[in-house]
């Protein structure tokens, strides 16, 4: 994103929308640093500019600046998935494609949520423990584009340092995994210079019960009272 | 992934907060898909009046309004989002979904115990649960917990800091009701899960002189 100095007033209305505090009162007009906006397009969206000086410069839908677009603005489908957002269908679907079964947890790690943004290298510090462990990685996630090596998590050179909103790895584990799994994340989830924000998805047992909860907690990570529940009202793809 | 899953607030304050989420696989896309998704916004449109908030992720470039119910029950929605604050509300659009039975996935998001009882009230067994384990990392990046609330009602967080920061300002300066700041940062939300009617209560206690 860019604000046209010719057309820019300096009102700065546009400035307390930029959810990275990307926007800047430059000496002679407000402008957008670079380096930290992550093309989001909330700036351009908010429609605040009294005199239309925002703008979308054609290089922000260039490659690899692009890569900010996709997984910071909702509205932006990356070209190989042919889909918008930062993820997958995950479990909002599990109930008809079966992808997390008994016996099985889904894990996600939401880089740079809540409101901090994150460079893309702060991914590859957990991918490449994650890698050293028996986990099953979700390939069909927007993050694998951005790899330039599987097998030891490296990710390609110009994506490294691009600013994003947010972007997520998830895989999926053994329930006996679990408590290993979250010692293994947690001292380099603690050396991450942005923020990560935990999710896991369970099946709910035939007695309504969630029993990962109280080994949750014994491991010192209690569940919040909210949750996302899949009610089960789509038609499966595959039997149990 | 999970951009209803991780709000923040104490379970007083999310009592009155259920995002539904519905979607298709693209697995299992057919030719009448889109057809179903429209009947879902039929059946929202038959509880318009307790919606909170709505959308279909489509992005709002032309500013003003987000959405017209309207003009969504013409469009083809990849997902579909409607708010509740009322959980007998929600039961009973929930209720009419289900007898429809269009074998769409429907999520709820909410207090996990408050939609557990609601679901065994109209007879459905949840399949999954996706639960928030926390933020992580380097966390003292992060605001104070009651702008963290507000902000993380939008999950692909449109809803600036700065701007809810701006917002209590103005609010306090008497520049801005507490139901209009909360309109202002609720447009923001291009997917329609930001709940205005929770926002504007946050935004009272906050600004309670």
């Amino acid at each position: 994103m860019k604000i046209d100095p010719e057309k820019c007033i300096s009102c700065l209305e546009c400035v307390d929308y930029c959810p990275v505090h990307a926007i800047v009162e430059g000496e002679e007009s407000t402008a957008i640093d670079q380096e930290e906006c992550v093309e989001c397009g909330v700036c351009l969206r908010a429609d605040v500019c009294p005199v239309d000086a925002i703008y979308i410069p054609p290089e922000s839908r260039e490659y690899p600046r692009l890569i900010r677009a996709e997984f910071s603005d909702p509205g932006v489908q990356f070209p190989t998935l042919k889909q918008g957002g930062r993820g997958t269908e995950e479990m909002k679907t599990n109930d008809v494609t079966g992808r997390y079964r008994r016996g099985e947890y889904g894990m996600a790690l939401e880089f740079g949520r809540p409101g901090t943004g994150t460079r893309i290298a702060e991914i590859e510090k957990v991918l490449k423990v994650l890698l050293t462990m028996d986990v099953e990685l979700e390939k069909n996630n927007p993050v694998f584009l951005l790899l330039e090596d599987e097998k030891t998590g490296t990710m390609k050179p110009e994506a490294r340092q691009e600013k994003v909103l947010s972007a997520i790895l998830e895989f999926k584990i053994k329930e006996d995994q679990l408590e290993e799994t979250i010692r293994r994340l947690r001292p380099v989830l603690a050396e991450v210079d942005t923020v990560v924000s935990w999710g896991l998805a369970t099946r709910v047992s035939e007695d309504g019960t969630l029993p990962v909860r109280s080994r949750l907690a014994a491991v010192g990570l209690p569940t919040r009272p909210n949750a996302k529940v899949n009610l089960g009202l789509g038609r499966p793809l595959v039997e149990e | 992934m999970t951009h209803s899953l991780h709000r923040r607030g104490a379970a007083e304050d999310l009592c009155d907060d259920f995002v539904v989420v519905v979607k298709y696989s693209r697995q299992a896309m057919a030719a009448d898909t889109q057809d179903r998704m429209r009947r879902i916004w039929e059946i929202f449109s038959h509880h318009e009046g307790n919606l909170e908030n709505f959308g279909n992720h489509h992005p709002n470039w032309k500013g003003g309004p987000l959405y017209s119910m309207a003009e969504l029950k013409k469009m083809d929605s990849p997902i579909i989002h409607a708010v509740f604050k009322d959980r007998e509300k929600l039961k009973a659009c929930l209720k009419e979904i289900r007898e429809n039975d269009l074998g769409l996935s429907v999520v709820v998001s909410g207090l996990y115990d408050e939609t557990a009882t609601l679901c065994g009230e109209l007879g459905i067994k949840p399949h999954t649960v996706n639960q928030s384990l926390g933020i992580h990392g380097k966390t003292e990046l992060l605001p104070e917990e009651g702008i963290l609330e507000l902000h993380t009602m939008c999950g692909h967080a449109m809803v600036s800091i700065n701007l809810i920061r701006d917002m209590i300002r103005k609010i306090n300066a008497g520049r801005v009701t507490c139901k209009d700041a909360a309109k202002k940062l609720s447009r923001m939300c291009d997917c329609g899960i930001f709940n205005p009617d929770r926002a504007e209560k946050l935004l009272s206690r906050m600004t309670a002189k």
